[in-house]
């Protein structure tokens, strides 16, 4: 059990599965724009990529373990200015989504999730930049 | 909170590092404790008493009320 615990929150572990869970994305993005494919087999590969991203979020969580008390309270800080931020864009996308017709290839709901992460990474940079 | 981490650490000629090793937390903890950005929780206050055999209030002085 400690050993699963150490593979999962190995740095290696984090950075595969992140890469395989992009790579599957793509991948099923790539499959899926092709309509020939049955909806059962579509539906199928729409649905590989959550493998990975359980791997990925294991790790996630097995990597917060190992943290020490203020490296937690940075993560914490930076998804609490990560969250909200996401939520504004979605209600700002929402509002003015009722005065201008947006096109849903340049501004849709779809977009916002890549976002989240961006946030995060700012939140991460201000809230170092608080305790150095 | 003010602390004497630092003057304690230097009186044991102890890198930030090794103080970190030694508590078990990284290296920026050790400097955000110094620097006074960061008070520790009170079972790392306990654990930093401990390793350096003295008491809480010995390493750690709250800031004077106005």
């Amino acid at each position: 059990m400690n050993t699963i615990f150490q593979i999962l929150s190995s740095k290696w572990m984090g950075i595969i599965s992140a890469s395989t869970w992009i790579l599957t994305y793509f991948f099923a993005r790539g499959i899926l724009e092709n309509d020939q494919l049955s909806e059962g087999l579509r539906l199928v590969v729409a649905l590989i990529p959550i493998i990975p991203f359980a791997l990925f979020l294991m790790s996630v969580l097995a990597g917060i373990r190992e943290l020490d008390e203020l490296q937690r309270r940075v993560h914490l800080e930076a998804l609490a200015i990560a969250f909200p931020l996401t939520m504004l864009l979605l209600m700002l996308l929402g509002l003015v989504e009722l005065v201008i017709p947006l096109s849903p290839d340049d501004w849709s709901y779809r977009h916002v999730w890549q976002f989240l992460p961006i946030f995060y990474f700012l939140g991460l940079a201000y809230t170092w930049r608080r305790y150095q | 909170m003010k602390n004497r981490l630092k003057v304690l650490r230097a009186e044991r000629d102890w890198s930030q590092a090794e103080l970190a090793d030694r508590l078990n937390v990284s290296r920026q903890t050790i400097n955000a404790i110094e620097t006074e950005k960061y008070d520790p929780s009170l079972p790392l206050a306990f654990q930093i008493a401990e390793l350096f055999e003295k008491r809480i209030e010995e390493i750690f002085l709250p800031e004077k009320r106005k």
